[in-house]
């Protein structure tokens, strides 16, 4: 009984979606394919519907002292429950929260998607390809006059003098067409906090976005650019005081490498602390979020082995997936069905050409899609991990601190024991109000990664400053400081995100994101929706990202809001007026005119 | 019923006509829709498709036999001893910090504080007045809103500071170059890169995927020979130019030399290439006013293409930074992976680097300083005593690079040799100079070999001691630990094997 793995499982009858009998991967043609190719990104809530019922809502906090993963074994891993069990007696030990996401996870199905789409109306999908068409068309004429009338402006895209252009005349066709039109949605300098509110330096340009100058104004806007979850981005309070006292103790920087005389008294504490936190054995740290998958990926898998990678994974993942000299293969973005089938075609085919088995396969997932705000469906991962024995690695880069109820991430989220994950990657960016990342893994597995992964041998530090700002902040969410402030602030970080979305939602806008996501998207379709969008909530004193393609499917532009738990109810509200303002000006509110 | 719609009699009109006592053309077009039809049902070609058809208990019988490897292998020796030997500082870094399992401070040979930037108060007060305004995280890729006024400011110093016409910086040294170079460096490009080059390097040039021709480390006929290779190959097939790029290092990580710009600059204008130079080891301590190479050599900045550089080794900060031309900075802001998908730097981090810039514009003697004490060391080291047992790395006694390599002979290793040995493995090599540096730990100096993910470096470069000298000890403690590290050197080689 204890040699098996034991994951949760809740199943609703008839909800899982055709798992004995897999569908054919389609090869021929159909005009629903190349459709499918658009609508590859979806979400699971508009299938699971996200009204809030009272009943559910998240629980009240046990004792303060509770928070950490380490102290209970939360894990609902050792009461095996009956798949055929309905749903009304469902693993004893899980709470409310976890049950119900676990039961969301269970009734995913890809198809759900479509239905999505439907919703928007078929005018809004045609015109966003005339948009397209017209910018592009538009293009190319400029470039063909230009080229001829304006030879010396163009020099740059020519051969010139011996050198080939810099950067092609067709790769930099959609930099130089698209997105200098929109230019000044991006990079937008700001100063002071990145909290509830920021503050942005106004730019002017004169040239059609070609150069920024800073008119000196500032503007404060409502913040939901920012990545700051749990509220820790702060310049006063516990953090910045133990973070003033480190700098002043131990300076700023350790000057060298981990691996050659750069480890600090103060890493090994963070490390053994993440360790904890996230519930594994042991952890390293590395100083960049990006760095950590883009080097430690090449030191798991190599020549022979495959990543089986979501399609929508992060960039730094495709980064340390290609160093790694590893096969790497994609499956449709959290689509278990489609991951399956391809379990079963690779495993049964091993290595293209020799057809030799695989030495392993290591699955990449993200625990939050920072674009899509959707959640991994990690239980039916786990289950297929059972089946098909192969590495899971999670990025929980955004998940981490946002995710669960102690904010233990993805694993929390579902009541899933960390100990079926075999690596937990994430960031300090975000939740932490930090920066950095961290891999948690068993001891055996750490240990190898401390002389091979490359930042880790090669790599700066991380800095002291960061690595207290850490420290404090994980011990205030753990609770360890005796307070309440930690629990509290991840309520107030799901209820805000579950009041924002589904206010967006009742709005009539389209939204994507599963239930709990503190990343809301708000889909726009046209791209010159993009700046207007944000345009127009900048002029009312909003921050928020936009973003198109390459970032999302061509299709489906959006904005995206990133709720934190230092936003008051009267900051949404405010914005939310605000939004439905902008909303109709651009006529956003897709649901609320086909209803 | 067709008839009905508007228009058709003319379409009916027009097809009539137009297939009148035309029955080659009927053929053709029928002959077309077929194809048509059948392409569109056809299954999906895939070049080398050698797929097996299975049946499902196949398949299922494959998947219950298949056994992964473990996820990671056990530690080999090498490992367990990297893992084993490196030192946790306890308290501040600084030139004379505590280690744990001393109960003294040591003197610090083994980090990049050469100017001591580590324990300056006005860099650490400018830093915790940062922190009231700022908080510590930036929350966000410089893309949304991540990008706060101190960071333009870092760039448009470096910019100064280099002669470039502006910069941009990286939340990470290590991250910088290879996430540079495969933003202008596609798949049919070409790097001709230098084959000495650091692990960051090598790992920027495979990403990109273009064509590679590497040149002897430092060697300058090589290279031309190189160039001149793929200029007779381009003449002879008539290819399409594609970009062209001279990979290198300004001060080699690996080995503690320099290259030798002028010439560089020269061979690249004469073969139309353009030039990456990674300066993160030299930037800072090289040259009269610490700007490196371009300053070591009078070269101006613009003549390198792109100057890459790390802030975390000499300005004891954090991140990176790529000074160019504004078309080169501008295009990276989109196309720089590490830049586009990383938070920015921490706010604190840019202002570090900021001021470290200032101190060293400020007091440009501390340079002088510095080389002083790292040609007394070398000094030190080029003794009599020690000649027949190693090599140090750069040789030349005037060198201005603050750290060099110290490798245990070949002459020496092979008269240690046992009778059936051929090449002394690695892992005993190492042994030897852990034992150097055990020795001068406990005679009081911190020192540390060079490390190496060595199965993932292009070739591994032969075990060494890397020796960092630094201002922080006055001229005495460095005479003093020179000393040490000599006599245990003599000690601990003496005793190798015997």
């Amino acid at each position: 009984m204890t040699s098996t793995l034991q994951v949760p499982t809740i199943e609703i009858q008839g909800a899982n979606p055709r798992r004995d009998s897999p569908r054919t991967r389609p090869r021929t043609f159909s005009l629903s394919s190349l459709v499918g190719k658009t609508r590859r990104a979806y979400s699971v809530s508009s299938a699971y519907p996200p009204k809030i019922h009272p009943a559910l809502a998240l629980p009240v906090p046990k004792s303060s002292g509770d928070h950490s993963l380490s102290v209970r074994d939360h894990v609902f891993g050792d009461v095996w429950t009956d798949p055929r069990q309905s749903l009304c007696s469902p693993a004893s030990n899980l709470t409310p929260a976890q049950r119900r996401n676990s039961v969301a996870a269970a009734s995913r199905r890809y198809e759900d998607f479509e239905q999505k789409m439907e919703a928007a109306p078929l005018f809004v999908l045609v015109s966003t390809y005339l948009n397209y068409l017209v910018l592009i068309l538009f293009g190319h004429l400029r470039d063909i006059l230009g080229k001829v009338f304006k030879r010396k402006k163009y020099a740059h895209l020519r051969t010139n003098e011996g050198y080939a252009p810099l950067v092609s005349d067709f790769d930099s066709f959609y930099t130089r067409r698209m997105y200098l039109r929109i230019r000044d949605c991006w990079n937008r300098p700001i100063t002071g906090v990145p909290t509830r509110k920021t503050m942005i330096l106004e730019r002017k340009t004169t040239d059609f976005n070609e150069t920024f100058s800073l008119t000196g104004r500032k503007i404060e806007a409502i913040n939901f650019a920012s990545y700051n979850y749990l509220g820790f981005a702060q310049n006063t309070g516990p953090c910045a005081d133990a973070v003033q006292d480190a700098v002043r103790e131990y300076g700023i920087s350790t000057a060298n490498s981990r691996l050659e005389a750069g480890t600090s008294d103060l890493h090994v504490q963070l490390e053994r602390k993440t360790a904890q936190f996230v519930g594994k054995e042991d952890a390293i740290i590395v100083s960049m979020g990006f760095a950590t998958n883009s080097t430690t990926i090449p030191a798991l898998v190599n020549k022979g082995c495959l990543i089986i990678s979501d399609e929508l994974n992060h960039s730094s993942i495709v980064f340390g997936a290609r160093l790694s000299g590893a096969s790497i293969r994609v499956f449709k973005h959290n689509n278990m069905v489609d991951l399956r089938e391809l379990l079963r075609e690779v495993i049964s085919q091993g290595q293209p050409r020799t057809h030799r088995p695989w030495k392993k396969i290591m699955i990449i997932v993200e625990g939050l899609y920072s674009m899509e705000g959707s959640i991994v469906n990690l239980p039916e991962l786990i289950r297929l991990k059972r089946e098909f024995k192969f590495y899971l690695y999670i990025d929980e880069a955004h998940s981490i601190g946002a995710l669960g109820e102690n904010g233990g991430g993805v694993c929390d989220f579902y009541g899933i024991s960390p100990k079926h994950v075999d690596l937990l990657m994430g960031t300090f960016t975000k939740s932490f109000g930090a920066a950095g990342g961290y891999i948690a893994g068993d001891k055996t597995v750490i240990d190898h990664l401390r002389v091979r992964n490359h930042a880790f041998c090669y790599a700066e530090t991380m800095s002291i400053p960061i690595t207290q700002q850490v420290l404090t902040s994980l011990s205030i969410i753990r609770g360890e400081e005796g307070t309440n402030d930690g629990r509290d602030r991840i309520q107030k970080l799901a209820d805000n995100s579950r009041y924002f979305s589904a206010k967006l939602r009742a709005l009539g806008f389209i939204v994507y994101g599963d239930e709990g996501s503190p990343v809301i998207p708000l889909l726009l379709f046209n791209p010159a929706k993009i700046s207007a969008f944000s345009r127009e909530a900048l002029k009312r004193g909003i921050a928020l990202c936009v973003v198109g393609y390459p970032a999302t499917p061509i299709i489906s532009s959006r904005a995206r809001f990133c709720v934190s738990s230092s936003h008051t109810r009267e900051d949404l509200d405010d914005a939310l007026e605000k939004i439905s303002e902008i909303g109709d000006i651009l006529m956003l509110k897709f649901k609320e005119t086909s209803s | 019923m067709i008839t009905a719609i508007p228009g058709s009699h003319l379409v009916i009109v027009y097809l009539k006509n137009a297939y009148q006592n035309d029955p080659f053309r009927i053929a053709l077009e029928l002959f077309l829709v077929f194809f048509a039809i059948k392409y569109m049902l056809a299954k999906k070609y895939k070049p080398h498709d050698n797929t097996v058809k299975l049946t499902v208990k196949e398949v299922d019988d494959l998947i219950e036999e298949w056994q992964p490897e473990t996820l990671v292998p056990t530690l080999n020796t090498l490992d367990k001893l990297n893992l084993d030997s490196t030192p946790v500082i306890l308290g501040p870094q600084s030139a004379k910090t505590r280690v744990s399992g001393h109960a003294k401070p040591l003197l610090n040979l083994a980090t990049t504080n050469y100017l001591n930037l580590a324990a300056s108060e006005q860099i650490c007060e400018s830093a915790i007045k940062t922190l009231k305004e700022y908080g510590v995280g930036s929350c966000g890729p410089p893309g949304f809103y991540g990008t706060i006024d101190v960071h333009m400011d870092l760039e448009k110093d470096i910019a100064q500071f280099l002669g470039t016409e502006e910069a941009i910086i990286y939340a990470q040294g290590f991250s910088t170059i290879s996430s540079v170079i495969p933003a202008f460096s596609k798949r049919g490009d070409l790097l001709v890169v230098d084959d000495g080059v650091s692990f960051a390097v090598q790992k920027g040039v495979q990403i990109s995927r273009s064509n590679v021709r590497y040149f002897k480390h430092n060697n300058m006929d090589d290279l031309e020979r190189v160039l001149r290779d793929v200029q007779a190959d381009q003449d002879k097939n008539n290819k399409r130019l594609t970009r062209r790029f001279i990979v290198t290092e300004g001060l080699f990580a690996n080995f503690g030399d320099i290259a030798p710009l002028k010439k560089l600059v020269e061979l690249k204008k004469k073969y139309k290439y353009r030039l990456i130079l990674d300066e993160s080891h030299s930037i800072g301590v090289v040259g009269n006013n610490g700007r490196g190479l371009t300053d070591l050599f009078s070269v101006d900045a613009t003549e390198v293409d792109m100057i890459v550089g790390s802030l975390a080794n000499a300005f004891c900060a954090s991140g990176g930074f790529c000074a160019a031309s504004t078309e080169v900075v501008d295009h990276q802001r989109l196309s720089g992976s590490a830049y586009c998908f990383s938070a920015s730097m921490p706010a604190m981090l840019a202002v570090s680097a900021s001021e470290a810039l200032k101190v060293i514009r400020q007091q440009p003697s501390i340079l002088k300083e510095l080389s002083e004490r790292a040609q007394v060391f070398r000094q030190v080291l080029s003794h009599k005593s020690l000649e027949s047992l190693i090599r140090v790395s750069d040789s030349d006694l005037q060198s201005p690079a603050p750290f060099f390599h110290i490798y245990p002979k070949n002459s020496f290793l092979r008269s240690r040799a046992f009778d059936h040995e051929i090449d002394i493995p690695r892992v005993d090599q190492e042994r030897l100079l852990q034992d150097v540096v055990d020795e001068c730990a406990v005679q009081g100096v911190l020192i540390t070999r060079a490390k190496y993910v060595h199965d993932q470096e292009k070739s591994c470069p032969r075990p060494s001691i890397k020796l960092h000298v630094t201002i922080g000890l006055t001229k005495k403690e460095n005479e003093k630990a020179a000393g040490v590290v000599k006599s245990a050197i003599t000690k601990v080689f003496g005793k190798w094997r015997k």
